[in-house]
C-alpha cells in the first residue's frame, strides 16, 4: 500500500513532460536494443509511463520525475536483455557491458547521460528521415517515437484513419528491418546531404500544422512547436559543424509560429496578415526567431530556408501591414526566384510586386503563370488575382475568379470569406 | 461518519491504449481527485493493483494458486474512504476522474463497524 503523501500536488509536470520524456527514452532504448527493435523499445517506454502514473498519483510527483522515470526504464531494459527467452538481436556494442553485473550500472548510467540522450535524439531523427522511408511514413514515425504522439493523434493531426497511420508505421519499420539502417548520425559528405532530407521532413511537418487548410487548431500548433523542438536538437549539437540550414530553417518556422495565434478571430474566420491584430502575435518566439536568423547568417550557400525566413522577418518587425518594407520582400523572392522559380513562388511574390509596381503588374505577371498544373487547383490563386482585381475595380473580371477559389477552397471559414467578397462585387458591378 | 471500500474495475489493457499526453492528464486529473480527498479528511487509504495477482481455489481440500487472467477485467485499485453515508461515498466515487479517460466500473462497499 501507499503511504499518501499530505499533499501530493507540490511538484508539477511541465506540459507535454511524458510526451517528451517518452521521445527521449525511445532514442535511449533503441541505441540499445537496436533500431530493429524499435516496438520494443516504444513498449518499455510505455510501461515505464504506466508504472509512473500509478505510483505519482498516490504519492506525489517526485523531486526528479525524469530521473525516476529513467530508472524504471533502465531495470527494465536490464529484465529484458537479460531474460533468454528473448532472442532477439540488440545491439553488440551496447548490450556488450549490461550483461555483466559489474558493469551494468555504470553502463546504463553512461548510456542515459543527458549527452547520450541528446545524441540519441539526434540519431532517432536520422533514422526515422532516412531517405529509404517514403516521406509521409518519415513524419508519422518522426512524430510517434521522437514525439511521442500515439497513432490515434498522429491520425487526428493528418485527418486520416488510424489504420492508415499504422500502415505508414508499420512499412517505416520494416523498411529500416530490411535495409539494416543503422541508428547513426552520418559523418563527412554524407552528412550535408542527409542533414537536408532531415530539415525538410521537419518543415513538412511544421506545414502540415501551419497550413490554415485543416483540422483542430491545438494539434495543429503542437505540429508546429515539435517541429521546431526538433529543429532544436539539430541546431544544438555540437558534432554538426555546418548549421546554417537548420538554423535558418529554425528561424523560419519560429518566426512564422510567433503569428500562429492571430491567424483566426474568435469566430474561427482566417485573417490575412493585413488584418491580424499585431498584439496577439507571440513575441517571445518572434525573438527566438530573430536570434537564430542571426546565427543561419554564415552561409556558405543562400537556401530557401534563409530566404523564406528572412521574408517572414520582415513581416514580423513591421508595426503595421502598412509599413511592410515591400521592396526588401520583393527582392527577397526575386532571389528566391533564381533557386526556384516554381509557380507558387510566383504567386506569392505577386502580392509584393502589386504593393511595389502596381496592381496592374502583379495581375499580368499572375495572369502568364494562369493553368500551371500546381496552381489549376490551388484556391490561394484565384482568390489573389480576384482580390486584386477588386483593389483595381474590375468587379466583372473578379467574379469569375473568386467563384472558381469558392469551389476550390478546402475550409468553410475561407469560403464565407470569399463569399463576401464576391456579393461585394455583384454589388459593384450593379453600379457600374 | 462510516468507511467505505470503492473497489474500481478495468480492462487489464486499457493503459497500454492511452498515449503519454493523455497518461499525463489522466495522473493529472487522478492527483488533483485524491489531493482534495486528503485535504478533506475524506480519504483512508488508497492504491493501484500490480501486476501479479493470484487466485486461490479450493477443491477436494486441496489449495492451489493460478495467475489472474489480466488482459480481462481486472481490479484496478482501491481507495478506503470515510463519508456520512452510502450517498456521499457513491457521489466521492462518481467523483473518479478515471470515468473520462478508461470504461472503469466502480463497487462501493459500507465497511461493517466492528466493535473492540
Amino acid at each position: 500500500m501507499h503511504k499518501l503523501k499530505e499533499n501530493p500536488e507540490i511538484n508539477q509536470l511541465v506540459e507535454h513532460f511524458f510526451r517528451h520524456e517518452s521521445g527521449k527514452m525511445v532514442a535511449v532504448l533503441t541505441k540499445i536494443f537496436g533500431a530493429e527493435n524499435l516496438d520494443l523499445a516504444e513498449d518499455v517506454v510505455q510501461d515505464s509511463l504506466i508504472e509512473a502514473i500509478s505510483q505519482w498519483q498516490y504519492k506525489g510527483i517526485p523531486e526528479n520525475p525524469s530521473a525516476w522515470l529513467f530508472r524504471v526504464a533502465k531495470n527494465k531494459a536490464l529484465n529484458i536483455i537479460n531474460r533468454e527467452k528473448y532472442k532477439r538481436q540488440y545491439s553488440k556494442e551496447a548490450t556488450h557491458f549490461l550483461r555483466s553485473e559489474w558493469t551494468a550500472e555504470p553502463a546504463l548510467n553512461l548510456l542515459f547521460s543527458e549527452q547520450q540522450i541528446h545524441d540519441d535524439q539526434l540519431r532517432m531523427i536520422f533514422t526515422c528521415c532516412h531517405p529509404a522511408i517514403k516521406p509521409d511514413s518519415q513524419i508519422a514515425l518522426a512524430l510517434k517515437t521522437l514525439c511521442g504522439f500515439s497513432i490515434p493523434e498522429i491520425a487526428k493531426a493528418f485527418l486520416t484513419t488510424e489504420e492508415n497511420i499504422n500502415k505508414r508505421l508499420v512499412r517505416a519499420r520494416q523498411k529500416i528491418r530490411e535495409d539494416k539502417i543503422p541508428f547513426v548520425v552520418p559523418q563527412g559528405i554524407d552528412l550535408e546531404k542527409r542533414l537536408q532530407t532531415v530539415l525538410e521532413t521537419i518543415y513538412l511537418l511544421f506545414n502540415e500544422g501551419y497550413s490554415a487548410s485543416k483540422g483542430n487548431e491545438i494539434v495543429r500548433y503542437e505540429l508546429c512547436e515539435e517541429a521546431i523542438r526538433l529543429a532544436e536538437i539539430i541546431t544544438t549539437d555540437t558534432a554538426i559543424q555546418v548549421k546554417s540550414n537548420a538554423y535558418a530553417l529554425q528561424a523560419l518556422m519560429q518566426l512564422n509560429a510567433s503569428r500562429f495565434k492571430a491567424r483566426q478571430d474568435t469566430e474561427g474566420n482566417i485573417l490575412t496578415l493585413e488584418e491580424q491584430n499585431r498584439l496577439l502575435w507571440n513575441y517571445g518566439l518572434m525573438e527566438k526567431g530573430f536570434i537564430s536568423l542571426e546565427k543561419s547568417i554564415p552561409a556558405n550557400q543562400i537556401s530557401t530556408f534563409h530566404i523564406l525566413a528572412t521574408i517572414s522577418a520582415y513581416h514580423c518587425s513591421a508595426s503595421s501591414y502598412e509599413t511592410t518594407d515591400w521592396k526588401a520582400i520583393l527582392g527577397l523572392y526575386d532571389n528566391l526566384l533564381k533557386i526556384d522559380n516554381s509557380p507558387v513562388v510566383l504567386l506569392n511574390r505577386s502580392v509584393a510586386l502589386s504593393k511595389v509596381n502596381g496592381i496592374a503588374a502583379a495581375i499580368t505577371e499572375l495572369k502568364k503563370i494562369e493553368g500551371s498544373p500546381s496552381l489549376k487547383l490551388y484556391h490561394l490563386y484565384y482568390s489573389t488575382l480576384g482580390t486584386l482585381y477588386i483593389e483595381v475595380s474590375q468587379f466583372k473580371e473578379a467574379i469569375p475568379m473568386l467563384e472558381k477559389a469558392i469551389s476550390l477552397a478546402p475550409l468553410q471559414a475561407e469560403k464565407s470569406l470569399l463569399q463576401h467578397k464576391l456579393n461585394f462585387c455583384h454589388e459593384k458591378k450593379l453600379l457600374q | 461518519m462510516k468507511d467505505f471500500l470503492l473497489i474500481l474495475r478495468t480492462q487489464g489493457s486499457v493503459w497500454t491504449d492511452l498515449s503519454p499526453e493523455q497518461l499525463q492528464k489522466h495522473m493529472e486529473h487522478g492527483m488533483a481527485y485524491i489531493g482534495k480527498l486528503i485535504a478533506e479528511g475524506k480519504l483512508k487509504s488508497a492504491s493501484p493493483v500490480d501486476k501479479g495477482s493470484k487466485i486461490i481455489t479450493e477443491s477436494n481440500g486441496l489449495l492451489t494458486d493460478h495467475p489472474f487472467n489480466e488482459s480481462k477485467e481486472v481490479i484496478a485499485g482501491y481507495f478506503l474512504v470515510t463519508a456520512n453515508d452510502i450517498d456521499e461515498a457513491v457521489t466521492i466515487a462518481k467523483g473518479n476522474p478515471i470515468f473520462k479517460d478508461i470504461p472503469t466500473k466502480i463497487e462501493v462497499h459500507p465497511m461493517m463497524p466492528v466493535g473492540g
